[in-house]
């Protein structure tokens, strides 16, 4: 077994090692100096401080890793809590203490240990996910119902004021439940991979299928509608609000299908940059996207290319709010979210220490920004 | 002089700031932890991410490192728990992981490629443990401090993730 696992071939190690190791020296020597009794070993020690520098500087992780130790990557003028939401509306969010509603007035409440959510139509309830659990829940924390199930994980819920199915996965694949926990079943076995709810009528999804093709299936039924062709293995989907486009993001590759599976358009990034995340504005097929590129991130609308926001280090998250006007964009770097005004004169509001106001070690998930009441 | 006494030495130099003792620990740590990294997480960036943290945190908690503890167990503990972390976080975004989906490989196969799409398939705390235990050579009770778990549980995980990756290779 040792030797099969030292067999393994990581392509790049060589470069990785190059990269951290001039990352990792220039940390060490920019350290507190200890007292010495010779100015020579000073000397040499700032020496290759600055060698290691300039290395780092050459490489992306090495860049970011110095701007975070000389703790100049943020906005500056960063509220330091999140006293309100610029636009109508509330966020759910998950932290290593659980799942959270925002109200927009900033106002939280921790709905319990649950390690992911989404809300459901009209964001009257929220569906949340624990290693075993599946619950139901209203957005003041009173459960509505809980179903055992081995593994539950990407809750989604969907559908009309008097219908709706909550789609998850779990050990034994994509399974699909009513909004009231009744007809629980598998609609595809062994499935792992991502899904999305289309918003159009009935009860359709689009899941992956072998070799990167898209697979849109009638969740009553169980029949299959379309299937797009192959393509890289996307990480994400998302469907514009009227149901009639599909992005399928992979890290180098983003399609766009549209409600039939058949391809309208591809970015490919070919420079080396990486699709992190993409949203369509709320009731429209205009598409934002996060792409990391070197030692930075940079928010921007598909079309004209306008960059809405960019930064060192890495965005992560991106949630429109409901009336589309502003878009959050979640910052681990700074651990800052930054709300980026989208239309008229652009505008920013940032907020800082976000994992602190959720309780959390790792940077908050922003689960979902829905539905002014 | 022992490896143990080479590198006790060696942690003694870099706590008293010397670069060529720090380089001599980064290059006989650095291949099992980033491999160590990657073998969890199955990606690369991630690996080397993650054992970029290790080593700075490292550096950062030099000087309160206890001289007769391994540096290589201190350090290998905050590389596991952290790509088991970045796992556990990459499967509730619901991320198609590497080993699912690549499409069926034409033979031969690359050396490791087989054990890297068996490995794919456990639970990241069954692959931690089976890294900690053939590639880091940690005994169960080392992996179970390090992990913050039941020395039981170990077993059990080995011998389970064992018995899966024997089924599946």
């Amino acid at each position: 077994m040792k030797r099969e696992l030292e067999e393994v071939r990581i392509a790049g190690e060589e470069e990785a090692r190059e990269r951290v190791r001039a990352v990792v020296l220039s940390a060490f020597g920019e350290r507190e100096p200890a007292p010495r009794s010779s100015r020579w070993p000073r000397v040499a020690a700032v020496a290759v401080a600055l060698a290691a520098i300039g290395a780092a500087a050459l490489s992306s992780p090495g860049r970011a890793v110095i701007d975070e130790l000389r703790e100049v990557v943020g906005v500056k003028r960063a509220q330091p809590a999140l006293f309100s939401l610029p636009a109508p509306g509330r966020l759910l969010v998950s932290s290593d203490a659980g799942v959270w509603v925002v109200e927009q007035d900033g106002s939280k409440r921790l709905l319990g240990d649950y390690r992911e959510a989404s809300w459901s139509p009209f964001g009257r309830f929220v569906v949340a996910a624990k290693e075993n659990e599946l619950t139901a829940l209203e957005p003041d924390g009173d459960v509505r119902w809980t179903l055992s199930r081995p593994g539950v994980r990407s809750p989604r819920w969907t559908g009309t004021e008097t219908d709706t199915r909550i789609a998850y996965v779990d050990r034994t694949g994509l399974r699909v439940v009513a909004g009231d926990k009744t007809g629980d079943r598998l609609l595809v076995a062994g499935f792992r991979g991502p899904f999305a709810w289309s918003p159009g009528p009935g009860f359709v999804l689009a899941h992956t299928g072998s070799r990167g093709r898209m697979v849109i299936r009638d969740a009553e039924s169980g029949r299959v509608l379309a299937r797009s062709g192959e393509g890289a293995v996307p990480r994400e989907l998302v469907w514009s609000d009227d149901g009639t486009r599909l992005l399928a993001r992979a890290p180098f590759s983003v399609r766009l299908l549209d409600g039939r599976g058949r391809r309208v358009t591809e970015e490919g990034p070919s420079d080396g940059t990486r699709a992190i995340g993409n949203a369509f504005r709320p009731g429209t097929r205009e598409v934002v996207e996060i792409r990391r590129a070197g030692t930075g991130s940079n928010v921007f609308r598909w079309g004209d290319g306008r960059s809405l926001f960019r930064g060192t280090g890495v965005f992560d998250d991106l949630a429109w709010s409901p009336d589309g006007r502003w878009l959050l964009v979640s910052w681990p770097t700074a651990d800052q979210w930054v709300f980026v005004r989208a239309t008229g004169a652009r505008r920013i509001r940032a907020v800082a220490s976000v994992s602190e106001q959720f309780r959390s070690r790792s940077f908050p998930r922003i689960e979902g920004w829905c539905c002014a009441r | 002089m022992g490896a143990g006494r080479h590198e006790r030495a060696r942690v003694r130099g870099a706590q008293q700031r010397s670069t060529a003792d720090l380089e001599a620990l980064f290059e006989a740590h650095w291949p099992r932890a980033f491999r160590a990294a990657y073998l969890v997480t199955h990606d690369a960036a991630a690996a080397e991410d993650i054992a970029q943290e290790a080593f700075l945190s490292a550096i950062r908690n030099l000087d309160r490192f206890d001289r007769r503890r391994p540096f290589g167990p201190w350090l290998h503990r905050i590389v596991v728990n952290r790509a088991i972390d970045w796992t556990r976080a990459r499967r509730l975004r619901a991320e198609v992981e590497l080993g699912e989906s690549q499409p069926a490989a034409e033979n031969p196969r690359p050396p490791g490629e087989d054990v890297l799409a068996a490995l794919a398939r456990l639970p990241p705390e069954h692959r931690a443990v089976i890294v900690m235990r053939y590639l880091l050579e940690l005994t169960p009770g080392e992996i179970a401090e390090a992990l913050g778990l039941p020395r039981g549980t170990v077993n059990s995980r080995l011998r389970r993730g064992l018995d899966r990756l024997g089924e599946e290779l």
